[in-house]
């Protein structure tokens, strides 16, 4: 018998096998619906009636069916590796699951009297103090839903500021660097601010020189995460605070990466004036498949009379909500926050306390450990000493970041994000994070340094393991399908 | 989490280093800070601690809290199906072939809230209802161009907050039109501010009063140019007129009705929807149907060029994460209760509803309109006090959601199926002594 290639070894080690079912739409069943409420008088007027509603009518033991069929088609953290750069996939801890699903927390109406939701205020009271200590600001508002969120309440902040001092019309441009995640620029141009782009330099950090280039008069921002995307930290922060405050602007911090600083740094002693968290990638909260999230905001004392309302505040032993804010730049959000989001983020700051930074230290570590191994293999640009994360770019190794990132998959992994940030070919973007051990870390090295060796229509032909092939994007996109056909039941 | 120190160290020596300092060196140590963030716990002492946190809430003994979030019954099927670790603890969906699990649930959501509002398409999903109705004032904005938005004189303060927050960038002025004295809209006032600069007409129903609003049903007659937004209560669908049935071009709504716990308003789902024509001004992701490379079903992330990761400072909107997990458990209620069980839960709440207000009239307390309610009613009511004293919740005044220059001396009482008669008797009892 021939001996087996290597790449060809490791498959049959480690073979993975996701489930694949050819699964109906819910629409069609017709199983008949076995949900019993009571018979209910209707004297209603046609008038305000619809004509006619067409839901799925379905037994309950389908759907429970269709849904864990379906999950079975679905990657998670809970099955293995899943090193989204900028994401922070973190292990999502079981405890902060069972504490959100406390009957006293869980059916608390958001127009409920103060007197009765101390417990629900306290737990907020006390997740925007930490935020306020991790991030070396002064106040902090947890209303915002998510990261982008956070990022949009962040600059209807600098907007308002400028307005009440007066400058308004004069400071229409927020400067954000070629490395900047797409909500940054989205969020700046939502809010009416023209947005200038500014290069990176030969070592992935801002170009000063392009960056006081572009300062002028007009410019109310600069919007930076730091460590940036590429997971490296620029260490020009407090000249970059100087130049921008000395032109009377305001400097943005995009919180995304906060796991490789926390409690080693804060964005507060770098010169941030704003932050935002995102609670679902530091703060190990479940993602659910896209969302929730939350993206608390916290800012210099100088900007607190412009956060949104209400806060929580603690007064002689009791907490409440606070509207009182002279410049308040209002609401938005629904309510006060995502508290379910939110109470889970606490559950993992309480628990973890001091080792937080240990957690920051760890991922740091294992980013290091994998760029350095993948360096044999990959080009990896700019500066070797990463934080959290690093990307890599599969030019040289002639195989596109693409091909790579489906291989990947058949070995029961998830891919890293990949063609971001924009500003390095064919990129991949790792972070292992802190929960990751080092064989996990080994085996997917391994898995990287094959993905150059198979042969060429091996990896075009891959994903093969994975519930379904790779899929006709582009198909999707020119012949729109958005929902399900029309059962022909009853229409 | 517990840190291997054998693992660790097998990091520090690969990468030559004596100890993870070294990996900070790029970390000036004038940034250096030493935080005391409190000693570690163990879980059972972490749990006890939030448990402690939990028992400072008190219940209220009887709950009529509604006005967009509202306390319904959950089958417990919906929280196992979202509880399933292979949706709650996976990220948005990169890699379509190892994600078809959640992206076929979504797809599924869009259809399923498109079917509810008789609505083209449905995107996966917007932060929360008040968020979704702002958005869709911009898109109107998009489409159009037109300067000014027409809205309801009885908007809630917050909703109107964040509109204006959206809308900020925009050249776009916020008029407010009138309601008659029978709660519904007043449409002479409403026609007479319809002009060619008008890009969208938002109306609500039940409108802000709690009222089926039967005016809302004939704005698309007379709207001109201008795009009717139709904000909506996903329960009120089971029986009352759908957006799509009378003309609604943009259809949003808070779904937190379907399956989602209060939580103290969040995480809430974002429910909108709108005609077809105009998806590639839409904002917030889509989910598409296509093939494999074998031709079977599979589902992906489309019209991607409208979002921020592409089209950056151009794009539909900032969105990136959104309300993914939510939205499934709003297709598992929807699917479990199906349309029988949604007829019978609207027509249940406004039963409830007018067995409220009957009560109450018996006992001294008069609604403010005669008209048909959902869940809100309003009375002529300002004993407050009353509902403390017995451990009430509701009573919400009218001014304290809305600047509406009327009605200041009255309050809102919600119901929802879980409102039991004997808690309306007990209400009446108290309220009219
Ligand atoms: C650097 C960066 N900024 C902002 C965001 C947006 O966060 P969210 O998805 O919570 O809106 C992300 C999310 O991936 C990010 O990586």
């Amino acid at each position: 018998m021939r001996a087996l290639a290597d790449w060809q070894k490791l498959q049959v080690n480690k073979m993975y096998k996701q489930a694949h079912y050819d699964e109906d739409f819910l629409n069609s069943f017709n199983t008949g619906n076995d949900f019993y409420l009571e018979e209910v008088e209707d004297r209603y007027p046609d008038s305000i009636k619809r004509k006619r509603l067409k839901l799925p009518d379905v037994r309950s033991v389908d759907v429970s069916r269709h849904f864990t069929r379906l999950s079975e088609m679905n990657y998670s953290v809970d099955i293995g590796m899943y090193p989204l750069g900028s994401c922070t996939m973190k292990f999502n801890p079981k405890y902060a699951d069972y504490v959100a699903a406390l009957p006293g927390f869980q059916n608390v109406h958001p127009l409920e009297s103060e007197s009765r939701i101390q417990g629900t205020l306290e737990v907020m009271y006390r997740l925007q103090q930490l935020l306020i200590k991790i991030s070396g600001m002064d106040y902090a508002s947890l209303q915002p839903s998510a990261g982008a969120h956070g990022e949009f309440t962040g600059i209807l902040i600098v907007r308002k500021f400028f307005e009440v001092n007066g400058q308004l019309g004069n400071r229409d441009e927020i400067i954000i660097p070629d490395s900047a995640h797409g909500t940054n620029p989205a969020s700046a141009a939502m809010v009416g601010f023209k947005v200038v782009e500014v290069p990176s330099n030969d070592n992935g950090l801002v170009d000063i020189e392009a960056l006081k280039a572009a300062v002028n008069p007009r410019t109310a921002a600069f919007m930076i995460t730091n460590p940036n995307t590429l997971g490296i930290f620029d260490d020009q922060i407090l000249e970059i605070a100087e130049i921008i405050h000395n032109n009377g602007s305001l400097l943005y911090y995009d919180g995304a990466n906060f796991n490789a600083i926390l409690g080693i740094t804060t964005p507060g002693i770098m010169g941030f004036d704003i932050v935002h968290f995102n609670l679902h990638k530091t703060f190990a909260t479940p993602h659910g498949g896209g969302g929730p999230g939350a993206g608390p905001v916290a800012v210099k004392s100088y900007l607190r009379e412009y956060l949104p309302v209400p806060v929580v505040v603690l007064e002689n032993g009791k907490y409440s909500l606070y509207y009182n804010l002279k410049n308040t730049i209002g609401k938005v959000s629904s309510y006060n926050g995502s508290f379910g989001v939110i109470l889970r983020a606490y559950a993992y700051a309480l628990k973890n306390g001091n080792n937080l930074s240990l957690n920051a230290r760890r991922a740091v570590m294992n980013s290091n450990y994998m760029a350095k191994k993948l360096s044999k293999s990959f080009e990896i640009p700019y500066k070797s000493l990463k934080k959290h994360e690093f990307v890599l770019s599969t030019s040289r190794t002639g195989r596109k970041a693409l091909d790579i990132s489906k291989f990947i998959l058949d070995y029961g992994i998830h891919s890293p994000t990949t063609y971001f940030p924009l500003i390095v070919k064919e990129a991949m973007m790792i972070e292992p994070t802190e929960s990751v051990t080092l064989k996990d870390m080994d085996y997917y090295i391994d898995v990287m340094e094959k993905s150059l060796e198979v042969p060429e229509d091996t990896i075009k032909s891959s994903p093969v393991n994975t519930s379904v092939g790779r899929i006709d994007e582009i198909a999707a996109a020119r012949n729109l399908i958005l929902k399900w056909p029309d059962s022909c039941e009853n229409s | 989490m517990a840190v291997k120190m054998t693992e660790t160290d097998e990091i520090l020596q690969y990468l030559n280093i004596k100890n993870d300092e070294e990996l900070f060196a790029d970390i000036p140590q004038k940034l250096r800070v030493s935080l005391d963030l409190g000693l570690p716990m163990d879980e059972f002492s972490l749990i006890t601690s939030i448990e402690k946190s939990c028992s400072n809430n008190v219940s209220p003994a009887m709950n009529f809290l509604g006005n967009g979030i509202y306390d319904r019954f959950i089958p417990p099927l919906v929280d196992e199906i979202i509880g399933r670790n292979e949706f709650l603890t996976s990220y948005t969906p990169y890699q379509p072939e190892i994600s078809q699990g959640i992206l076929h649930s979504l797809f599924e959501y869009q259809s399923v809230i498109s079917d509810l509002t008789q609505m083209d398409v449905t995107n996966s999903s917007m932060y929360d209802g008040f968020t979704a109705l702002a958005e869709a004032v911009r898109m109107a904005y998009r489409i159009n161009g037109k300067e000014e938005v027409l809205v309801p004189e009885n908007i809630y303060r917050s909703q109107l907050s964040i509109i204006q927050n959206y809308v900020i960038g925009l050249n776009l002025k916020i008029i407010k039109y009138k309601f008659g004295k029978d709660g519904l809209i007043d449409m002479e006032d409403l026609k007479s501010k319809i002009s060619d600069h008008t890009s969208s007409i938002i109306v609500a129903n039940p409108n802000l009063f709690g009222l089926i609003d039967e005016n809302a049903f004939t704005v698309s007659e007379f709207k001109k140019e201008a795009l009717l937004i139709t904000y909506y209560d996903p329960v009120s669908l089971g029986l009352i007129k759908s957006p799509g049935e009378y003309g609604t071009d943009i259809a949003v709504a808070e779904g937190q009705q379907l399956g989602i716990h209060m939580n103290y308003g969040g995480p809430l789902l974002g429910l909108f929807s709108f005609r077809k024509e105009y998806v590639h001004r839409s904002p917030g992701r889509l989910i598409g149907l296509s093939k494999d490379n074998s031709g079977r079903k599979a589902f992906v992330m489309t019209l991607q060029a409208r979002e921020q990761h592409i089209r950056r400072s151009r794009a539909m909107s900032n969105i990136c994460s959104n309300q993914a997990l939510l939205a499934v458990a709003s297709l598992a209620y929807l699917s479990i209760l199906g349309s029988n069980g949604m007829k019978k839960l609207a027509l249940i709440t406004m039963n409830k509803s007018i067995k409220l207000k009957k009560e109450l009239y018996n006992a001294g307390i008069n609604t403010v309109f005669k008209g048909i309610n959902f869940s809100d009613n309003l009375f002529y009511f300002d004993g407050q006090e009353k509902l403390i004293r017995s451990n009430i919740s509701g009573g919400i005044k009218l001014s304290e959601l809305s600047d509406y220059p009327g009605y200041k001396n009255s309050a809102f009482f919600s119901v929802t199926e879980k409102t039991s008669d004997e808690s309306i008797s007990r209400l009446a009892k108290i309220t009219g002594e």
